[in-house]
């Protein structure tokens, strides 16, 4: 039980490390969020399940997966609200491409 | 294993200061929310992480659900405020 | 439908307070009817919502997040960073509230691709380059949330 919890943990640590790269790298708003949802979506929600799993079948195990459904619902709400002020306000998507 | 969570610790505030760098330095006011939104969402797994580490889990639990729900409601009312206004021009 | 939230609500707050002596017990009971009293009525959706096929689902968008987080993180790792960001207009069968909740956040949530407007009917998406744009146009993700939610007579 304790190895799949560090494995899990040390895998979402893998991609919050990626996406803190990414948001150093990528050039503009829209592309930064994406490396936002990386975070967001897989770093902090593989973290979460690997500190429930290694609390194993217990009340903190559901207490952390309410935190963990939170993330997973949430998270997205409030990077499409941010994309979409800025899409609004008039910041140009680089390249400009639409098809 | 403890050892191991602090490692965990000390990588999630270093990961904190890179968010930070993009709130500080961010070209846009979005670049700065979306840093915000990213050292929250790091803030949430730091509390719980604690707690494991304290061995007082269901009491840093509370403390990230309550964090979780205000940064929603403080992210989504930035990103209106800024639909409504515009962003500020420099 | 009340009902069924404030038991919802029930369990919520059983699982956060951790404690099962009466005076706490009841004081959840009579909040979370109380809520649920307090609530406006809602129009009714037509669509039933099936929950089995949302477990379905989970596990589906989960596998499929991970695969794309994997080759978003290749491209951000890239040192010649091969991105091409491209918005795309993506038109849907979907029209109901609660579907176009569950594919806009489905959309984000998936590395790669970012719900940016929602309309019914149309969603215009932001996407990181080619590959990830491939599966939204294919259409699986209708499909399978247009199972999810099955045109009965109402509820």
């Amino acid at each position: 039980m304790t190895v799949l919890a560090i494995g899990l943990i040390v895998f979402g640590l893998f991609f919050l490390i990626v996406g803190s790269i990414g948001m150093l790298r990528l050039p503009n708003v829209f592309v930064r969020a994406h490396a936002l949802s990386l975070t967001d979506s897989l770093g902090a929600v593989l973290v979460l399940a690997g500190l429930a799993v290694y609390q194993g079948l217990s009340m903190n195990f559901l207490k952390i997966m309410v935190v963990l459904i939170l993330v997973y619902l949430l998270n997205p709400v409030i990077s499409h609200a941010t994309i979409r002020a800025a899409h609004r306000s008039g910041l140009r998507t680089s390249e400009g491409k639409t098809e | 294993m403890n050892t191991f969570f602090l490692f965990v610790l000390v990588t999630l505030v270093s990961l904190m200061v890179v968010y930070l760098y993009r709130v500080i330095r961010g070209p846009s006011v979005f670049d700065r929310v979306l840093g915000l939104n990213g050292i929250s969402t790091k803030a949430i797994v730091l509390l719980v992480v604690i707690g494991t580490v304290f061995e007082r889990v269901e009491m840093f639990v509370d403390i990230s659900t309550g964090y979780a729900l205000l940064n929603l409601v403080g992210a989504l009312a930035i990103a209106k405020f800024l639909e409504e206004r515009g962003a500020p021009q420099k | 439908m009340r009902i069924m939230g404030a038991i919802l609500l029930f369990a919520f707050w059983l699982l956060l307070s951790d404690s099962f002596d009466p005076a706490r017990v009841g004081a959840g009971a009579f909040f979370a009817g109380l809520v649920m009293w307090l609530q406006p009525a809602r129009k009714t959706s037509t669509h039933k919502f099936s929950w089995l096929a949302a477990l379905g689902y989970l596990p589906w968008l989960t596998g499929r997040i991970l695969k794309s987080g994997l080759h978003v993180s290749r491209l951000i790792l890239d040192p010649k960073l091969p991105i091409s960001p491209r918005l795309i207009h993506h038109h849907t069968e979907l029209d109901g509230d609660g579907e176009l909740v569950v594919l806009g956040n489905s959309i984000t949530l998936t590395p790669g691709t970012i719900t940016v407007e929602v309309a019914p009917g149309e969603l215009v998406v932001h996407a990181i380059d080619e590959a990830s744009s491939v599966d939204l146009r294919e259409g699986v993700l209708d499909a399978k949330i247009g199972r999810m939610f099955s045109r009965g007579a109402g509820t």
